[in-house]
């Protein structure tokens, strides 16, 4: 029963989140100037007749009073309708779905590399003499300064320009698919291995390490049956975060590899001034936020008895 | 001085073939791939890949909305009814003759015949109406194209072949606008589709055809097996195209997209910049496509309307102070030629006038003093009753490229040291043209792409002025001058093409002299384009390229 409470409890959280969200696009995206009429008509600056404007603005509503059109957008929302794009003219919800695989994809194979490199740099790191260590810890802190626009362009100057070893943009190839996901992977891997390099070295210096390495294990075992386990419970925590910090550098990595996707979509329909298409896609990054955290914060209460009664 | 018209469609394909690469190499000064490659015969086969920088279209039909990216796409399945020869002159093209009535209120078009569409249908003067009252409609949304066969007021189908136009006014830029490729004609059959299905597939009578559009990343586009040129070129080995198809792809980074050439996995790439054009040069596997737009140069405006450019003085001492030609050189890497012109330089009707815009600070300084300049503040700006000289220049960052941004900074640090401060404001397109409609500038740099003279009726005449229901004005300059609206009028009435040349020539001279505007380069407008492809020159009349000619070398 405690956890229906806790679902329900979630949900209704959940709802005003969106709710929220969706009235902040509402208005910000109300106060830039730029007609949206405009948007209709092929871009800014058009030339339209006011014939074409007027028809335009009557069949997207925006002769009605303000108010008006913020309780329509509000009725169609919680119908799950989405509307029309503005410039392409279609339904947001199809164009959504045409490119979210390909974002959602490149996401997870980011976050996965980004654990595997993270795992690899804090294992080589517990070997480390003190300088490769402290090269070790210079490295992760740039590489998750590093901006993904700068860090995107430098290895396509490197690997493509320069080497001809991998391609600039994105022909549907696992080779193709190599150089955006390092993009995003590197910096959030740099985040995550300072995360675990500190409670990694917490527990390899633990009293069940010692007792684990007393009964005649391996240091290896040791490190990836109890370091490892504790090391990476931060990380894990951070997951939710992670995942949404990659779906914001996909803005960039897209328009970069020139790669089809969800982020592509936002940055042309934020420059058209594309209402539904923006807000469709910034709801449903909220959306997204708001499961990928609540399915770990869900997980972690079924594990653990403790939290469960809470 | 008038550039070579590169409409080279009809050229024959040996003159296509064997000039086009000293054709080009004449016009951009740059090295074209090997001429050895460029002799060799044309072989049919293989799948171009392009790559566009700009914007991917929202649809592919040209009538909606109508931009650049649009023109050069659609160009290949879509084509007009007049084009331009090697010479600059307007031919028919779709169309086999047209005339026009003493009055200039009629003018009669004659289709070629045995030409279809894509979809089968045949092309009848039936497709003539059926494109014009398809921009017409507002339901189209057309803000390029209805303006172009706006004084088209009704369309009678006397045969088969003949559509008569009766016009509101008479209007000697008919042609021209028919010639560009956001009037381009399809099919009837076609038009009567939905709208989004007619932006997913225009269909046309060009050499090529839309076979699917992968949204975000490319349109496909194969050859049209049935192709009829309505210009036949003698000598080729096929009237259809040589190439398979061409992948139209949307690769918007920069860096991306000359990676991706230089690697060979694209063929063309679009809007390349001047750093890289430079840097192909030396490269000798890449060639140059140099092919400014037609219309308006790309000029800085003066904002004549409000102070402080509402005085001459003001205007000329800002112009005066500015070293133009050295900052081009170094920022371009000499890859634009300066234009002291109102019009492109493809344009056989722009004049040119070097003496007005040529540095002088000392007359700069001479100028504000005499216009009441002359106190200086704290900072160092020229003032007047305490007011300081400033003035403000929204920039596009759409429609300026990096280079240019830079070059405006240059003018910023030259103006100040006459005592202008000159405020740059880096905006999105969508808050550019906002402070456009609210006239929140002093200065601004607007491209406009259009065939022949007549834009400069639509950037000078004082009914530009007003604004378009969107709050949009052409007039940037705000010029409002009787006697150049009369010119302006009369020049796009009179049938006699000797007599419209001196009046257009008339109204540049009071633009030119006005110090309204400070004319910069032409419409930039390069392509690069790898070792393999061969034939690469022929362009529409709004210099976008079209690869009827082009095949890839073996």
């Amino acid at each position: 029963m405690a956890y229906l409470g806790w679902a329900a409890r979630k949900i209704g959280g959940a709802l005003v989140v969106l709710w929220l969200v969706a009235t902040a696009i509402f208005i910000g995206i109300r106060m830039i100037p730029g007609d949206p009429a405009e948007a209709i008509m092929g871009g800014p600056g058009s030339q339209a007749s006011a014939e074409a404007l007027a028809a335009a603005r009557a069949e997207f509503g925006l002769d009605r009073p303000i108010g008006v059109q913020y309780l329509m957008y509000l009725g169609k929302l919680a119908q799950l309708d989405f509307g029309t794009s503005y410039s392409l003219k279609r339904p947001v919800t199809e164009v959504m779905g045409e490119v979210l695989p390909n974002t959602l994809w490149l996401a997870l194979v980011s976050l996965a590399a980004a654990w595997l490199l993270a795992l690899l740099f804090a294992a080589a790191s517990m070997r480390a003499s003190r300088l490769g260590s402290w090269l070790g810890s210079m490295f992760e802190i740039i590489a998750a300064a590093v901006p993904h626009f700068w860090l995107g362009s430098v290895l396509i100057m490197l690997f493509s320009s320069a080497l001809g070893w991998l391609p600039a943009v994105d022909n549907g190839t696992a080779a193709g698919l190599l150089l955006p996901v390092l993009t995003l992977a590197l910096p959030l891997a740099g985040f995550l291995t300072q995360l675990m390099r500190d409670s990694l070295a917490a527990a390899m210096g633990s009293q069940f390490a010692l007792a684990a390495r007393a009964r005649g294990e391996s240091r290896l075992m040791v490190f990836w049956r109890h370091g490892l386990r504790h090391a990476s419970l931060p990380a894990l925590n951070l997951t939710g975060w992670a995942f949404a910090s990659l779906l914001s550098g996909a803005v960039v990595v897209e328009a970069i590899f020139a790669r089809p996707g969800l982020g592509r979509s936002l940055l042309s329909a934020v420059l058209a001034r594309d209402i539904p298409m923006v807000t469709g896609i910034a709801l449903f990054s909220a959306l997204v936020y708001i499961l990928v955290m609540a399915v770990a914060e869900g997980i972690e209460k079924f594990i653990d008895p403790a939290g469960a009664g809470a | 001085m008038q550039k070579n018209q590169r409409a080279a469609r009809v050229l024959s394909s040996a003159l296509a073939l064997g000039l086009v690469s000293a054709v080009l190499a004449g016009c951009s000064g740059t090295d074209t791939p090997s001429t050895a490659d460029a002799t060799a015969a044309p072989s049919a086969g293989g799948t171009l890949v392009y790559a566009s920088g700009d914007a991917e279209p929202s649809c592919l039909d040209p009538h909606v909305g109508g931009n650049y990216p649009q023109a050069l796409v659609s160009s290949q399945y879509l084509e007009p009814l007049f084009t331009k020869d090697a010479e600059g002159k307007i031919i028919p093209w779709l169309a086999e003759s047209t005339e026009v009535s003493q009055d200039g209120l009629t003018r009669t078009i004659k289709l070629r015949e045995g030409i279809s569409f894509t979809d089968g249908t045949k092309l009848t003067s039936e497709a003539v109406k059926a494109n014009i009252e398809h921009l017409q409609d507002p339901k189209t949304a057309s803000s390029t194209g209805y303006l172009a066969v706006g004084k088209v007021k009704k369309i009678e189908l006397p045969d088969e072949l003949t559509a008569k136009l009766t016009l509101s006014a008479p209007d000697n830029a008919l042609l021209e606008s028919l010639s560009m490729p956001w009037t381009s004609i399809e099919s009837p059959k076609a038009l009567k589709r939905d709208q989004a299905a007619n932006c997913a597939a225009p269909v046309g009578t060009g050499p090529f055809k839309v076979e699917s559009w992968e949204h975000q990343k490319q349109v496909n586009l194969v050859r049209n097996e049935d192709y009829v040129a309505p210009v036949p070129e003698a000598g080729r080995s096929q009237q259809t195209a040589y190439l398979d198809g061409i992948t139209w792809r949307f690769i918007p980074e920069a860096a991306t997209r000359y990676a991706a050439l230089q690697s060979g996995e694209v063929d063309v790439i679009d809007n390349a910049q001047p750093d890289t054009i430079s840097s192909a040069a030396k490269d000798n596997a890449l060639g140059h496509l140099d092919a400014p737009r037609p219309g308006a140069s790309n000029r800085i405006e003066l904002n004549s309307a409000k102070a402080p450019f509402d005085n001459a003085k003001v205007r000329e001492a800002f112009i005066r102070s500015l070293d133009v030609n050295a900052g081009i050189s170094s920022l371009y890497f000499d890859t634009a030629k300066r234009s002291y012109s109102l019009l492109s330089s493809v344009e056989p009707l722009g004049i040119s006038d070097e003496a007005l815009f040529t540095t002088d600070v000392a007359k700069a300084n001479a100028l504000l003093d005499e216009a009441g300049w002359t106190e200086r503040d704290a900072a160092g700006y020229r003032a007047k009753d305490g007011k300081r000289l400033s003035v403000t220049f929204p920039v596009s960052t759409n429609q300026s490229v990096p280079a240019e941004q830079s070059l405006f900074q240059q003018f910023q640090a030259s103006a100040k040291a006459v005592g202008f401060e000159v405020k740059i404001e880096l905006l999105d397109l969508s808050s550019w043209y906002g402070a456009l409609a609210k006239h929140e500038y002093n200065l601004v740099s607007a491209p406009y792409t259009k065939v022949g003279p007549s834009v400069l009726r639509i950037l000078y005449h004082s009914d530009s002025t007003v604004p378009a229901p969107s709050g949009y004005f052409a007039n940037n300059a705000q010029v409002k001058n009787d006697q150049l609206d009369k010119l302006l009028t009369e020049a796009e009435q009179t049938s006699d093409e000797a007599q419209r040349a001196d009046l257009y020539a008339q109204a540049q001279k009071i633009v030119l002299e006005g110090y309204y505007v400070l004319p910069l380069y032409d419409q930039q407008n390069h392509f690069l384009y790898g070792k393999k492809v061969q034939g690469m020159g022929a362009t529409t009349t709004v210099s976008s390229p079209t690869y009827y000619d082009v095949f890839l070398a073996k």
